[in-house]
């Protein structure tokens, strides 16, 4: 899923993919595993895989040097060698389990939910949100355990070929509406967005990774150091008057998931253009960021630079 | 003040273009892109301030097509919408 793009000037040269790093002939292995012994056979096989990866693969292991330098900066190489194993092996068995959710159906997953009569709260009032979320925990179920809203619910995701999101949604037995809003699409979309917020809907957006110019984001501290953060979602909702519920989905055991309403941010409407009024509102929502990694360490996805990803293009 | 030149001050004030007149805003220019380079939460504020300035609601994306093409094209759709 992505932050809104821009069209319009400054554009920055973006510094992560979100391609997968497996190849089809790996994630068809991986299925025919899940199909022939379940998830337990795929999870054996994913110990062995995430060990060569982490082993062998230097420039994919490097991608998760950025944030676990930043969560545990005082562990030794050795335990980085070891974070790194149990960060991609968490990820391995989210993939596993969203596969299954979308081979064999969300109820192969037992999911909680924390904050659900929030939730409801607002839908029953007819009036739209915006879901925060974030490359962390599992974005992916949570989206399959949103039709007790009964209101269809739009995500903003790139159209990109080999994203492995779109990939996820492809597979996905989500019964409900749900609308892809492209940020590529005229105007990054935006106008999309405000629509269906008017309408009382929900719009599903990312509040950790930036993707535009530097007009739309805000520098601020995140586990020690600056880095920048969109404030796209909160300008947004100021401009359709609706609130920010900031959300985190995590793997709590074995088929288990628990998705959280964390917090509901309310914006005053008609801030302006400027980023830094925004920036109460995003360092709420970074707080909130900062509480899950802590918590949740290993269930946190950026692999790339987030603290230093804003550098001129070099083509431009 | 004509529609036009309002237009301009409020997309200069309100989208902090600082180092710009309305003199150097051709009334045809594209107002996203190449043209004038607004990006995608201009629009944003666009349509909250265009509500605001002139009470005309851009409610989706095929009206914004249409209003956001150029300053001449904006200042149309609200005196249509007005006028309707």
């Amino acid at each position: 899923m992505q932050q809104i793009k821009d069209t319009g000037r400054s554009i920055q040269k973006r510094r992560w993919s979100s391609r997968s790093v497996g190849t089809h002939l790996g994630r068809s292995i991986f299925y025919g595993l899940m199909r022939i012994g379940g998830r337990r056979l795929a999870y054996f096989a994913l110990y062995w895989v995430v060990f060569y990866y982490v082993l062998c693969r230097p420039s994919i292991r490097r991608r998760s040097d950025y944030y676990l330098h930043h969560r545990f900066p005082n562990n030794s190489w050795l335990k980085r060698y070891l974070d790194c194993y149990r960060l991609f092996l968490q990820m391995g068995k989210i993939l596993i389990d969203q596969a299954m959710v979308g081979i064999l159906g969300p109820k192969k997953m037992e999911l909680t939910i924390y904050g659900r009569q929030e939730l409801l709260k607002l839908v029953n009032e007819r009036c739209g949100f915006i879901l925060l979320m974030s490359h962390a925990g599992c974005w992916q179920v949570a989206l399959s355990a949103l039709r007790f809203l009964k209101v269809p619910v739009n995500l903003l995701l790139e159209q990109e070929e080999g994203n492995i999101d779109r990939h996820y949604l492809e597979q996905a037995q989500i019964d409900f509406p749900l609308r892809i809003i492209d940020p590529s699409d005229n105007l990054g979309g935006t106008l999309e967005m405000l629509g269906v917020l008017k309408k009382g809907e929900v719009l599903c957006m990312m509040g950790d990774r930036v993707l535009g110019s530097e007009k739309n984001y805000l520098k601020a501290e995140f586990l020690g150091e600056k880095a920048p953060f969109p404030f796209s979602a909160f300008q947004i909702a100021s401009a359709a008057r609706v609130p920010v519920v900031v959300f985190f989905s995590y793997k709590t055991g074995y088929g288990t998931y628990a998705l959280n309403v964390s917090k509901i941010i309310q914006v005053p409407e008609n801030l302006g253009r400027s980023g830094e009024a925004y920036r109460p509102y995003v360092a709420q929502f970074i707080k909130e960021l900062e509480m899950f990694v802590q918590n949740y360490p290993y269930q946190f996805f950026n692999f790339y630079n987030m603290w230093h990803q804003m550098e001129p293009d070099p083509n431009r | 003040m004509a529609l036009n030149e309002k237009l301009k001050i409020i997309i200069i004030e309100e989208l902090n273009l600082e180092d710009m007149t309305p003199a150097d805003i051709d009334d045809d220019a594209p107002l996203f892109g190449n043209g004038l380079g607004l990006d995608s939460l201009d629009a944003v504020e666009l349509v909250v301030q265009v509500q605001k300035y002139f009470g005309v609601e851009i409610k989706d994306m095929d009206e914004g097509r249409v209003a956001f093409q150029s300053i001449n094209s904006l200042s149309n759709f609200i005196e249509e919408r007005r006028s309707a």
